[in-house]
């Protein structure tokens, strides 16, 4: 190969390397965003609606069922991509959101065994715990996280107004309400579907 | 020469090559990358980019390991600490050299 370029070519070449190397890794990017948004915003809605009409909240383990759909479909999408390399960065989201899911999970499993625990020593009385606030919170924390990792403040701005608006939503509804789990369907729309559409246009600009 | 009186720090003549730069630019961005990512990326025929990375390897730049994805073979290159600590110094001296030009 060629040694006789000068350093500022040297220089630029590294730039538009990296630059074009990026362009080609962002590809994509938003799907996995589009493809949870909508998972969790469609699981809202009929958990809503089996509720309101059964009148009990064991619908809400549909959730586990939506983590193994989604898991199944971001595995199709990923299997279906170029063969692009992970950046550190999408690492780091990976491993933002793996937690955030290992939290989620690990608190509604942790509510059925002390649940049960309770249950089994006769342990009286009721324990209120706000579950909804709870993960609307750490959701919009990682979608804040997200954004900022990405260098994309629309991202992190779309997080922090999804989850204001949540909060807001979950405060106004009457406590143990179905329509509290609504507030997904919030985030679903503004903290991943919205922020994922603008990236994917981002990316394919 | 530089005000300090020094002489200008030599470019790496591994690193000083278009594709094997082009190369190490991916590769510190990325990490990892498999051949076929780096033979798009770069527009460098198999040939060519199998004789480059070879002498990255050698001066203990990359990692390559050779494995399979399902049934296909797979080439993975992965820079390492050495080849970080190379592009940077590399970098480094380009920029001594045009901040003096500059001057």
């Amino acid at each position: 190969m060629e040694n006789n370029f000068s350093a500022e070519n040297s220089l630029r070449l590294i730039t538009e390397t990296i630059e074009r190397s990026r362009r080609t890794m962002a590809k994509n990017s938003g799907k996995p965003m589009i493809l949870w948004g909508s998972l969790v915003a469609a699981t809202s809605i009929v958990i809503w609606a089996l509720w309101t009409k059964t009148g009990t909240p064991m619908w809400n383990l549909l959730w586990f069922a939506m983590s193994a759909l989604g898991g199944i479909f971001t595995h199709q999408l990923t299997r279906n991509r170029e063969k692009v390399p992970a950046t550190e960065i999408s690492r780091i989201l990976g491993k933002v959101w793996m937690w955030f899911g290992i939290f989620a999970t690990g608190f509604y499993v942790l509510l059925w065994v002390v649940a049960l625990i309770r249950y089994a020593a006769h342990i009286d009385g009721v324990v209120t715990v706000e579950m909804t606030m709870l993960l609307t919170m750490m959701m919009g924390l990682c979608g804040a996280i997200s954004g900022s990792v990405m260098n994309c403040k629309t991202v992190s701005a779309c997080s922090v107004v999804a989850t204001a608006l949540s909060v807001i939503f979950v405060l106004l509804v009457p406590d143990g309400s179905p329509l509290q789990i609504l507030t997904f369907l919030i985030l679903g729309v503004f903290a991943l579907i919205i922020p994922g559409v603008i990236l994917q246009r981002k990316a394919n600009a | 020469m530089p005000e300090n009186g020094k002489l200008f720090k030599p470019l790496d003549p591994l690193l000083h090559s278009e594709l094997r730069l082009a190369v190490m630019s991916i590769l510190l961005d990325a990490g990892s990358a498999d051949f076929v990512y780096l033979k798009a990326e770069t527009g460098a025929t198999s040939g060519n980019l199998s004789v480059q990375l070879d002498k990255l390897q050698q001066a203990g730049y990359i990692e390559v390991t050779k494995g399979f994805k399902g049934k296909m073979p797979q080439t993975v290159c992965r820079i390492t600490d050495e080849g970080r600590n190379a592009f940077a110094n590399y970098v480094e001296a380009l920029r001594s050299y045009i901040s003096s030009g500059n001057r």
